[in-house]
């Protein structure tokens, strides 16, 4: 089991693909793809994971003290923020697609199921 | 394609996925024994280099910053996407008044609610506001208390309901407030060009470790994201809500 979190991540993503292949809607879509957002995380932060090691914020205890790696949860830290964002931006878009064209399924929009 | 046929064709694939990633995973160190060199180059050094405790900020609005401004430009993007899409069907309304509102309860809002909704939103902004200051010390920054400072505004329209909301949250003072945050950050970034140093080098003095003013440059960059990740987010539900308005 020394590799369960990156199964996780693997899980994570399949089930997002699965989310999104079968989807009905474009709300269940945008929310298929956050969980495909949210593997990555899980991966990010099981490669910087080190047993034993504390936060790498040193303002309690000292420099040289075992931290897991800043790198990938500075990645995770401004992906979940900017992810939101866009999230909201592909439901603007959803809003709009109900406004003009009255449907979310994306099998009735398509131009060849007259 | 129909839904049997796509599900089909998903099946094949993820069979042919599955054991791809799981034979590239299992090569993987394991779980809990990172090898990476940088992690731990960071966190050896860089407290005495940039005389900064919270590694996260330092590869946030330093080490990494260049990539860290690549981020805020698309937060501000997706921020101008969302009010082009959604004024692009409604028109550019947002100075009319929020007095009609479908189907939003604009009477009867229990007590407890607004009560509580006062008490929180206040301990909340200054929570925000101190994860945010905090940024080169302890856990926290721009993005995690722009976002808090965005919860405090929410509180505030649970509270008070839509049109206080819109008298507390002026969008002249979000717009301002993403721009501010945008050019905080291209400033800090150009500054130091006028000195002969490279493109957002870090070239203020690193101050003391362990207090607000450390850190150099890091400490005006997290402000500037702060601003815009809190003005950002309030101008999106702005405009969401919005939607619900009578034309």
């Amino acid at each position: 089991m020394t590799h369960f979190p990156y199964f996780v991540a693997v899980w994570l993503f399949a089930i997002g693909v699965v989310g999104i292949v079968r989807s009905r809607d474009y709300v269940q879509l945008i929310a298929c793809l956050t969980v495909i957002q949210s593997a990555t995380y899980v991966l990010l932060l099981a490669i910087g994971y080190k047993v034993h090691a504390g936060a790498p914020i040193f303002s309690d205890h000292p420099v040289g003290s075992p931290a897991v790696d800043p790198v990938v949860q500075a990645l995770v830290l401004t992906d979940i923020v900017v992810g939101a964002a866009v999230t909201a931006l592909l439901l603007s878009l959803v809003i709009q697609l109900r406004k003009r064209r009255g449907t979310i399924a994306p099998d009735t929009l398509q131009p060849m199921s007259d | 394609m129909t839904h049997r046929t796509r599900t089909t064709v998903l099946v094949f694939l993820l069979l042919l996925l599955v054991p791809l990633a799981v034979s590239g995973l299992t090569r993987l160190p394991a779980f809990g024994h990172y090898q990476g060199p940088y992690g731990d180059v960071i966190n050896t050094i860089t407290v005495h280099a940039r005389h900064v405790t919270n590694m996260v900020s330092a590869v946030n609005y330093d080490i990494r910053g260049f990539d860290t401004l690549g981020e805020e430009f698309l937060l501000m993007s997706a921020v101008t996407g969302v009010a082009m899409l959604l004024r692009g069907g409604r028109g550019e309304a947002t100075s009319a008044r929020p007095t009609r509102v479908l189907r939003r309860r604009r009477e009867g809002r229990s007590e407890a609610i607004t009560g509580i909704g006062r008490l929180l939103a206040p301990i909340t902004l200054l929570y925000g506001i101190y994860i945010i200051v905090h940024a080169q010390l302890t856990p926290g920054g721009g993005f995690q208390g722009g976002v808090i400072v965005f919860a405090a505004a929410l509180l505030v329209y649970f509270g008070e309901g839509y049109a206080s909301w819109r008298k507390t949250v002026r969008s002249t003072m979000l717009t301002l407030g993403e721009t501010l945050g945008a050019a905080i950050y291209l400033c800090s970034g150009l500054y130091p060009l006028l000195s002969g140093a490279a493109f957002l080098q870090n070239t203020l003095p690193l101050g003391q470790i362990g207090t607000i003013t450390s850190g150099g440059s890091i400490p005006i960059i997290n402000l500037g994201v702060g601003c815009a990740v809190a003005a950002g987010f309030c101008s999106i539900a702005l405009e969401l809500l919005e939607e619900t308005r009578l034309p």
